[in-house]
């Protein structure tokens, strides 16, 4: 198979594939995940219903006192690959049309020079999260095989994309293929591992923040 | 002068009015196109002046002609056309006049005199499936004449998508069992000159290199001369600036497409072709199809017929992905709707079977 | 029959990306290989990644000279001296107007000028043909 051949398959039968595991999987855990169901609570509540779930979403994206001295590279590094993420996935003109043609939505893109600025932040600073796993001892400890799963299967897509857009190292059709494919693992490990926080990673912070509330513990 | 009537290529195109300068002129620009350094034009032209006519033989199978017209029609006389006028063409047949089992006589006559030595062209793809019965030129099967005319040749050029990749005989579901020159050909130097068709002046630039050096250029992955295409059509594009800075048309009568933007959404395939079309250009560097408004359509690489539609945007689906899509939501639905009753049947039993712990058990 | 030329197009000249003084001091290496060693040696402009300014900035850097000759050789040619002596701008057009090569040459003559000895041998060998129908 040769890199033409590579890059219709990518396109063709393997975004199927891709689609299909990952629409399966998807549905599946948030059926099952919202269908777990709570007791029904007969307590009379001390706040405004919900109020304090809306509160821990933002609540927790801030750290609290002290722990950014403590751990400032993970604060640092993480927002700064989540953020770079975000910039590299929904605002170049590519995967826009992408997105445009899946599900008709579109919006402007940013210069692809900035996207590939946001590419080598998002590179490097996956590269010192990678590495602070590696040293800190409590994370090397709290590590298991999925955590070097998901941070290859989330690095290689951006690795290879910036790769095919800069003709570094492969020619660009064999390197654009590489990257669609490593986009396709990615889809189908997304719902049966924890990448899945991407869709329960909010409501899992409300419901938390609700519970709290409700037990007259409002954070 | 018997000088003249030598076989040297310098002397025939003299007879056919090129004066050297006229011809040291044209091995600068070919240099140049070839990437070669300026000091290799004058080694080039030195070298070429004193080859001789090399025997060609020229095959025909699954192919539509087109790259034979490319390659022989221009509207001046240009020097392209006067060096391939001035190799010896012993067989090709749509060019030559003899027909029938002359021509069959001819080009047998010409191998047996040139043996291991004469340049085989091919254009077009070779059938294989029920023993090549699709493809046969006086009885005898495309796949035999290709077998039995690569034997003694020094050297193999395809010329064009189909001999180089199957191209549009191949194109699924390749009814033929078409299969590029290259899958048969193993135990000769094979070049491919891929496009669909290709551009002249590449195929001239392999010959003069191979009457000058008498050697083959350097050939990319896909036995391709690096020189032509060593770089994309994206990459040497000149409206690559609107890539770069996200101004794309959108429809072929919109704004951005009147004010030249790039091609990318409209399904341009520059980015994965490798070409020198906007460099090199075409109808004598006239344009090239992205100058005339409209996005590449990859020609020049395998397989371009299977590669989707023409207008869809190269990181797009090739298929469409609703019915996967709808299906596979539906299917998750009833797994998670599954597992959802199974948890709750597990959840009532637990409840079931829950007792409540009394003073005695803790006792225990 | 309108031509794509003959369209007004307002073009982005690219701006001067830096190319073009390295250039400027390759042709003085090279002249300074020519006086030392009588050495010729030509640079090719489309090889290299020069913008439209580069090579406006690069025209107006040599300057003009003295001599400036075109030639009809399937398709005109240009050679034009620079203002530094031994330094020629070459450019090569085709039959249809269209430029395919552009050259700095770096020679006392410019090498398509000299016409080939064996040419000269067969002029000569035409002129005595001439001179003896002569008689």
């Amino acid at each position: 198979m040769d890199a033409a051949e590579l890059l219709n398959w990518v396109r063709g039968p393997g975004l199927q594939i891709a689609i299909a595991v990952f629409l399966l999987g998807t549905i599946w855990r948030l059926i099952e995940i919202y269908s777990l169901g709570r007791k029904p609570d007969l307590a009379e509540r001390r706040h405004v219903p919900g109020a304090s779930g809306w509160h821990t979403l933002v609540r927790r994206s801030i750290p609290i006192p002290g722990m950014f001295q403590r751990s400032t590279i993970t604060y640092v590094a993480g927002y700064a690959f989540h953020l770079g993420l975000a910039v590299v996935v929904l605002l170049f003109a590519p995967h826009i049309k992408l997105i445009q043609d899946l599900i008709g939505l579109t919006w402007p893109a940013l210069p692809s020079q900035f996207v590939d600025l946001m590419a080598v932040v998002t590179l490097v600073a996956m590269l010192v999260v990678l590495i602070d796993r590696i040293r800190q001892p409590v994370k090397r400890f709290l590590s298991t095989f999925e955590d070097w799963l998901t941070w290859a299967v989330t690095f290689l897509p951006v690795l290879t994309g910036y790769m095919a857009a800069r003709h570094l190292l492969l020619p660009y059709t064999l390197m654009l293929s590489l990257h669609i494919l490593s986009v396709e693992l990615l889809l189908v490990l997304l719902p049966f591992t924890k990448l899945f926080h991407v869709f329960t990673v909010w409501p899992s912070r409300w419901f938390n923040g609700d519970i709290q509330g409700k037990k007259g513990v409002a954070v | 002068m018997n000088e003249k009537k030598s076989g040297l290529l310098i002397d025939n195109l003299a007879r056919q009015g090129v004066s050297r300068r006229t011809f040291l002129k044209y091995c600068a620009t070919l240099a140049s196109l070839m990437a070669l350094p300026p000091t290799a034009g004058r080694a080039f032209a030195e070298a070429l002046a004193k080859s001789h006519r090399p025997s060609v033989i020229w095959l025909s199978f699954q192919e539509c002609t087109g790259c034979t017209e490319s390659l022989t029609r221009s509207h001046a006389p240009t020097l392209e056309g006067l060096i391939f006028n001035s190799i010896s063409l012993d067989y090709h047949e749509t060019l030559q006049a003899a027909a029938g089992s002359a021509a069959e006589a001819a080009r047998e006559a010409a191998m047996k005199e040139n043996w291991g030595k004469y340049l085989l062209l091919v254009d077009g793809s070779v059938p294989m499936k029920d023993g090549g019965v699709y493809s046969a030129v006086g009885g005898v099967s495309n796949y035999d004449t290709l077998m039995a005319s690569a034997k003694g040749a020094a050297a193999v050029v395809a010329i064009g998508s189909c001999a180089s990749f199957g191209g549009l005989p191949k194109a699924q579901p390749n009814p033929t069992g078409a299969v590029p020159v290259s899958e048969l050909v193993k135990d000769k130097p094979v070049i491919n000159i891929s496009g669909c068709p290709p551009i002249p002046v590449v195929m001239t630039g392999v010959l003069a290199h191979y009457l000058a050096f008498g050697t083959l250029p350097e050939l990319d992955k896909l036995g391709r001369p690096l020189s032509f295409y060593g770089e994309t059509i994206h990459d040497r594009c000149y409206r690559r600036p609107f890539y770069d800075q996200g101004k794309f048309a959108k429809t072929f009568d919109d704004e951005g497409a009147r004010k030249g933007w790039c091609l990318f959404e409209l399904g341009c395939k520059g980015p994965v072709t490798y070409n020198a079309c906007a460099t090199v250009k075409w109808n004598d560097g006239t344009s090239f199809p992205i100058e005339s408004g409209h996005g590449c359509l990859g020609c020049s690489e395998p397989d371009f017929w299977d590669a989707g539609s023409f207008y869809r945007a190269l990181s797009l689906p090739t298929t469409p992905l609703e019915k996967v899509a709808l299906g596979a939501i539906g299917v998750g639905a009833a797994v998670g709707a599954g597992v959802a009753l199974s948890n709750r049947a597990a959840k009532a039993k637990a409840k079931a079977a829950h007792q409540t712990a009394t003073l005695d058990d803790l006792e225990k | 029959m309108t031509r794509l030329a003959d369209i007004p197009v307002v073009m982005d000249d690219g701006g001067l990306t830096g190319s073009a003084p390295a250039v400027l001091r390759e042709v003085a290496a090279l002249l300074e290989t020519l006086c030392r060693t009588g050495e010729t040696a030509s640079i090719d402009l489309r090889g290299l990644p020069l913008s439209l300014a580069d090579r406006r900035w690069l025209l107006e850097r040599l300057g003009k000279g003295e001599v400036d000759i075109a030639l009809d050789i399937g398709g005109g040619s240009r050679i034009a001296e620079t203002a530094y002596p031994g330094v020629w701008w070459v450019t090569h057009d085709n039959e249809q107007g269209v430029q395919v090569g552009e050259f700095i040459e770096v020679s006392y003559v410019p090498e398509l000028l000299a016409p080939h000895p064996e040419d000269v041998e067969n002029g000569l060998d035409s002129l005595k043909t001439r001179i003896s129908e002569l008689s």
